[in-house]
């Protein structure tokens, strides 16, 4: 059973934190203008800031969603197709058709990655994983999922001891980039050969664990929805009425 | 009817060359503690993957004769329902972990969920086995940070917690220092005295002399001997096979070979001191003790 | 005249877990030396710093006058050689003969000196008739032989080897004692990690005992296996043979079978 945390976003069920953030990117394509895509890169920081993972997220859009909002913003500005040539250098024009598509555009790109980054920084993967597996995804492919998470860390940490071993068989692995790279090919080979072996392991490990028993699993780890999930689908649901409704009688 | 038997079974793995089992004729009862001896190679690990069914139906290959779990040839045998049959244990402790789990409380469940065991079954489950093999501080640990002898343990405990009626442990303490491997023989002591059926292939003789009640000697793929342990583990053409003895039975060998009046060879550390002590030499002095 | 010494070293892993404290250790030419001890006692931390793969935090380690601290491992490998507990992790060419040619071939020395020193090794290490075959068609055991033979093929002074014995069979441990004898006899240090008594008792003289991230002990095997305080401490056990010796309160210190039965026939004047 998952533990709770007392913290209202976070005890969300994961596909109810997925509609928050369907629900956004859904409404910036409804709304006019840009300001709204906008106002929702800092409602996410709020929202994050609630769940305590507004440092992480921060971090997260400054060095994803600014370099690529400000690329973006520079390249449309100046080549965008238009008349209204508001200053130029040499063969670079700025125009104000240009500048109006880059905001929409940036507006929109900033409000669907805030919060896509929000919804994977509030829910692990272990609950999308959950959820997904109660809506019939099978097994398998979520423990193919959940074990490369772990596989990561394992390889890396194979990867040193392998290093270590050929440095005692005399390859210089310290120094410049030359010698760490002649360094590097030897240890692919144990690294490849070690890791599908213990794959052949991992699978007789599975197997003696009756992992392709021909019955329904059960999960020790569990996640509800509560009357809270309840809720909040509800009013995200107005929402979306009131905003479709405002923008036809518009 | 045994529990399990094979009749005349042979096999190959897919990509060898010859024969890895050779006419294999060994029955098993039920509740009995059958030990695997012999030099690496000879088979055992070989012999326990088709006791537990990864040949053929994981390994293909071609398997020849007859296997027979309860009666029911190993081919017919579905591998979910294996896995409760029987529960399997191998050499290496780093890959036997699910890699999906974040403490051993909920590794060692990790089985019982693809059994489909209600939530609270499975927590009092392995709360029992958790219990059983004195793991309790291992609890709340990441499987991944675990020390090999604490994998191993947790390893039997994941297969244990499963309730299968036979154990098929591969070399479950080359890994291990002295003090881990007492501790894993301990488990398998107490899954004996369960009435579980253990079969256990292992280097460690001084061990096997003292828990095994039935000794298996693999050569070349072939089953050279088979009997009670005192039979096998006194007799020196075990070492012709290339399999060890316990110190101790060498040392009654010794004395044997001296035409010391030794009577029964010993197998372990107490038989041993009765008979260094019962000792009297073939002129018939008795052995003065100082 | 000691090789390679260790001088009050610790050593501190970077996650803050300190594996060894103040070891003390000296090791000549043409001997011998077990280390016992309990997982975690900090035997495999010590060996590594013996080979520079590991720096200690404070102390020295020389070796034929190099401080670890001022060379590569690379370059320490030449004169000390190491034998992981996990051959897996070495293994890296498709058949027997290029892994063990590989260190030689890196030393730069001429043809028929690297099929020598290659040839050399496999027989030492007992791999000859594997020599084309790919080190992962071999089962476990006989893999480590093949990293054996890869280390003993840079014909370093010393040579370190990790748990040789786990998961060894009878034949595997006679020929890992006449290797061990083979190097001693040529003047090579033979520093080896193992958790078999029986295998020390037959193959070794000197013992160093761990426990605790400390060398508790080190001795001739006798003075050790009869020691019972640091038997205690370190949680290791007798020899089997020595067991009964000491059960019996047999005078001698009986470390095997031949010394008990050299002893009963004293004292029985048989």
């Amino acid at each position: 059973m998952k533990e709770k945390s007392n913290n209202l976003l976070l005890d969300l069920y994961p596909s109810t934190k997925f509609l928050i953030t369907l629900f956004i990117i859904i409404t910036v394509f409804i709304v006019k203008g840009y300001l709204y895509g906008y106002l929702m890169v800092p409602l996410c920081l709020l929202l994050a800031l609630y769940a305590k993972v507004f440092k992480e997220l921060l971090g997260l859009l400054i060095k994803t969603l600014l370099v690529l909002i400000t690329f973006i913003f520079l390249i449309q500005s100046f080549f965008y197709p238009g008349d209204t040539i508001l200053w130029s250098w040499s063969f670079l024009s700025l125009r104000q058709e240009g500048i109006d598509f880059s905001l929409l555009l940036t507006s929109r790109i900033g409000a669907i990655g805030s919060a896509l980054l929000l919804f994977f920084r509030i829910t692990s993967v272990k609950d999308i994983v959950y959820s997904l597996e109660q809506l019939g995804l099978p097994s398998k492919v979520t423990y193919v999922v959940l074990s490369t998470l772990t596989i990561i860390p394992e390889m890396k940490k194979l990867s040193m001891t392998i290093m270590d071993a050929q440095k005692t068989r005399g390859v210089e692995t310290e120094g410049n980039l030359r010698v760490r790279a002649k360094a590097f090919l030897p240890t692919l080979t144990p690294l490849i050969l070690t890791s599908v072996a213990s794959t052949e392991e991992r699978a007789i490990t599975l197997e003696a664990r009756a992992f392709t028993a021909p019955v329904k699993k059960t999960s020790l780890y569990r996640i509800e929805k509560t009357k809270k999930d309840t809720v909040v689908r509800i009013l995200l649901l107005l929402l979306l009425i009131v905003i479709i409704v405002w923008r036809v009688a518009l | 009817m045994s529990f399990i038997q094979l009749k005349n079974v042979s096999y190959k793995y897919p990509i060898g060359k010859g024969d890895v089992l050779k006419g294999i004729n060994v029955k098993i009862e039920k509740g009995g503690f059958y030990a695997l001896i012999g030099a690496n190679g000879s088979g055992k690990t070989t012999f326990c993957n088709v006791l537990r069914g990864f040949v053929p139906h994981f390994y293909k290959g071609d398997l020849r004769g007859d296997v027979l779990i309860d009666g029911k040839d190993i081919r017919e045998w579905e591998m979910g329902e294996l896995a409760q049959k029987i529960g399997f244990v191998f050499q290496n402790p780093f890959t036997q972990i699910s890699g999906v789990k974040e403490t051993v409380f909920e590794e060692i469940a990790f089985g019982l969920e693809n059994l489909g065991v209600d939530v609270d079954i499975i927590i009092q489950k392995v709360e029992e086995v958790i219990g059983l093999l004195g793991i309790d501080y291992l609890r709340d640990k990441n499987p991944q940070e675990l020390s090999g002898g604490q994998k191993q343990r947790v390893a039997l405990a994941s297969i244990i917690v499963m309730e299968p009626e036979i154990l098929v442990i591969d070399e479950p303490t080359s890994q291990l220092d002295p003090r881990g491997t007492e501790e894993i023989f301990k488990i398998i002591e107490l899954m004996k005295l369960k009435g579980k059926t253990i079969i256990l292939a292992e280097h460690k003789i001084e061990l096997i002399a003292e828990k095994a009640e039935q000794i298996l000697v693999f050569q070349d793929g072939e089953v050279v001997m088979q009997g009670t342990t005192e039979e096998i583990l006194t007799d020196p053409q075990v070492l012709e096979y290339g399999a060890a003895l316990p110190q101790y039975a060498l040392l009654g060998l010794e004395m044997k070979k001296r035409n010391w009046e030794v009577g029964q060879i010993p197998l372990t550390e107490q038989q041993a001191i009765t008979t260094v002590k019962g000792l009297s030499h073939p002129k018939g002095e008795q052995v003065c003790h100082s | 005249m000691s090789f390679l010494t260790l001088e009050d070293v610790s050593f501190r892993y970077p996650n803050g877990y300190k594996a060894v404290e103040n070891v003390n250790m000296s090791f000549s030419k043409g001997e011998a030396v077990a280390i016992v001890g309990q997982n975690g006692a900090g035997k495999t931390t010590t060996v590594k710093l013996m080979n520079g793969l590991l720096k200690p935090e404070s102390g020295n380690v020389i070796i034929d006058g190099w401080n670890t601290k001022d060379y590569t491992t690379a370059q320490i490998s030449r004169k000390v050689g190491y034998v992981f507990q996990n051959p897996d992790d070495q293994i890296f060419h498709s058949d027997v003969y290029s892994e063990i040619e590989f260190a030689p071939k890196r030393l730069g020395l001429p043809p028929e000196k690297i099929k020598e020193s290659v040839m050399k090794a496999a027989e030492l290490a007992g791999v000859v008739p594997y020599l084309k075959e790919h080190p992962y068609n071999l089962p476990f055991s006989m893999r480590k032989f093949v990293t054996i033979a890869s280390v003993l093929a840079m014909e370093s002074k010393v040579i370190i080897l990790d748990e040789p014995s786990a998961g060894q069979d009878l034949l595997a441990m006679e020929r890992l004692g006449l290797m061990i004898r083979t190097l001693v006899a040529e003047g090579k240090t033979v520093i080896t990690i193992t958790h078999d008594m029986e295998f020390v008792v037959n193959h070794f003289e000197r013992v160093i005992v761990m426990a605790n991230r400390r060398k508790i002990s080190e001795g001739n095997k006798r003075d050790i296996f009869w020691d019972f305080d640091v038997l205690e401490e370190s949680m290791l056990k007798q020899p089997h043979i020595s067991r009964v010796s000491r059960s019996l309160q047999l005078e001698e210190k009986v470390l095997s079978i031949d010394e008990m039965m050299n002893h009963l026939q004293q004292v029985n004047n048989w």
